[in-house]
């Protein structure tokens, strides 16, 4: 009797577990769009008045970002300071390839950050960095709406799951 | 002779590098690279075509290489060049974004033109003893920079010296530090449009001496005659192979006229280099 409830024990938590990381994840995602709109902002801001270079300017921001965005912001800067590839992009693939928990949202719009980098003037490369910034706004008002309710119900999905096996298994 | 080799090297595809470096260390002047066509490398005395095709890649390589990724840095990107590290000039040609009937950039590049920057101290020995202002005539790639930074070198031994350099090419810098030498009294504005420098330096360096490379526009020979009626010596190049193609251009009569200039430095193809009288 001591195993079965034990081994229901077991059940409940590992599913209730699921899905309180599957909860965690959506957190962590909306973080790191959060993050990486701040940076969005901060390099906008760099370019404008002190027309950074490419590495310098991830350098900075992945200083004042921390976190996830600020990781691929740092490999980012590594990889252009090697000089080994042929455009950001090819970079940026690289810098993402290092981050393989990036969440998979943040991970495309960091794909579309490599496609804008190295415009050849200033204002197209502002409007690149609008438009991804435009993105991820987009992208954090979509996990935003029902955002309670949402990450409530993969805790209580977790549980009940859990609990569900264990009566099924009994 | 000095160059910013490792500079050049750093922006050509690495298939490219060693083949540069055997055969162009000491004479290589140029080196173009076309798309779908083989390298060429233009040496002092002869031209050598490379075997392997240039693909986008390999352009946008030396591009991005030479600009840190990063075009907005280089003022002249949108007009068609880069300044690599080292004053290495890229010219740039392909498909070119307008809007409002001027160039604001390069949507592809298809063949750059990368012109090596060398610097020979003592190519102008004697040049600074010449009163007055100089005018250093002579067509692309006969040496006129070359020869404006050793007689900046030269001046800069007796007086204090500014240098308007909007491209970075007399005098560029290598991780922080001067690739080639500027003198004694020698104070360098670089990356400002020319009009401007020279107002700037004129202001606030108290200079015996003001030199700019290339004079090409109506507002920078302006610039150059206020600057030079405030008592300063002025040294310039511009395009022009003989006294009659600067007479000629009619962008240039302002400056003929204001009789500013004393002396013509024209060069030679062969980099050699003859003086005259500019004409009263």
């Amino acid at each position: 009797m001591n195993v079965k409830i034990f081994g229901a024990i077991l059940v409940i938590l590992a599913c209730g577990g699921m899905g309180f990381s599957i909860a965690a994840a959506y957190r962590m995602e909306e973080k790191a769009l959060q993050q990486f709109i701040s940076a969005l902002e901060y390099m906008s801001c760099d370019l404008q008045y002190r027309m950074t270079s490419l590495p310098e300017l991830c350098r900075q921001t992945s200083s004042q970002v921390k976190g996830m965005v600020g990781e691929v912001l740092m490999r980012l800067a590594n990889e252009l300071d090697r000089q080994i590839s042929p455009d950001a992009e090819s970079c940026m693939h690289a810098a993402l390839q290092a981050v393989p928990h990036l969440p998979d949202s943040v991970r495309d719009n960091f794909l579309m950050l490599g496609q804008t980098l190295g415009r050849f003037h200033l204002t197209g490369q502002l409007s690149g960095l609008e438009s991804v910034q435009q993105l991820c706004r987009r992208d954090l008002e979509g996990l935003r709406a029902n955002r309670d309710v949402r990450i409530r119900s993969y805790e209580t999905l977790g549980i009940c799951a859990g609990v569900a096996l264990v009566i099924i298994f009994i | 002779m000095k160059c910013a080799w490792q500079e050049l090297l750093g922006i050509l595809p690495m298939w490219l590098r060693q083949d540069v470096d055997k055969l162009g260390r000491d004479t290589l002047q140029e080196i173009r690279l076309r798309l779908g066509k083989p390298p060429e490398l233009v040496l002092k005395d002869r031209r050598i075509n490379l075997k392997r095709a240039v693909m986008a890649d390999d352009i946008h390589f030396a591009v991005n290489t030479a600009c840190r990724y990063s075009p907005w840095t280089a003022d002249g990107a949108a007009s068609g060049y880069i300044t690599a590290p080292g004053g290495h000039r890229i010219g740039l040609c392909g498909e070119t974004v307008v809007q409002n009937g001027s160039m604001t950039g390069i949507r592809s590049v298809r063949s750059l033109n990368i012109r090596v920057a060398r610097d020979f101290p003592g190519i102008g020995f004697g040049l600074a003893a010449y009163p007055g202002s100089m005018l250093i005539l002579g067509r692309p790639g006969w040496g006129k920079t070359t020869l404006l930074r050793d007689l900046i070198r030269q001046l800069s031994e007796k007086e204090n010296v500014s240098v308007v350099d909007e491209r970075g090419e007399l005098f560029p810098v290598c991780a922080g530090i001067n690739c080639f030498d500027t003198g004694k009294r020698t104070d360098v504005l670089t990356g400002c449009p020319k009009a401007q420098g020279l107002d700037a330096v004129l202001r606030t360096m108290s200079p015996d001496t003001i030199a700019v490379d290339e004079i090409t526009a109506a507002a920078d020979c302006e610039a150059l005659i206020r600057a030079g009626w405030c008592g300063v010596r002025l040294l310039a190049t511009l395009h022009a192979a003989s006294r009659k193609d600067l007479y000629s251009r009619s962008v240039y009569q302002p400056i003929v006229k204001s009789r500013l200039f004393e002396t013509l430095v024209i060069l030679q193809p062969d980099k050699s280099w003859r003086t005259e009288r500019m004409e009263p």
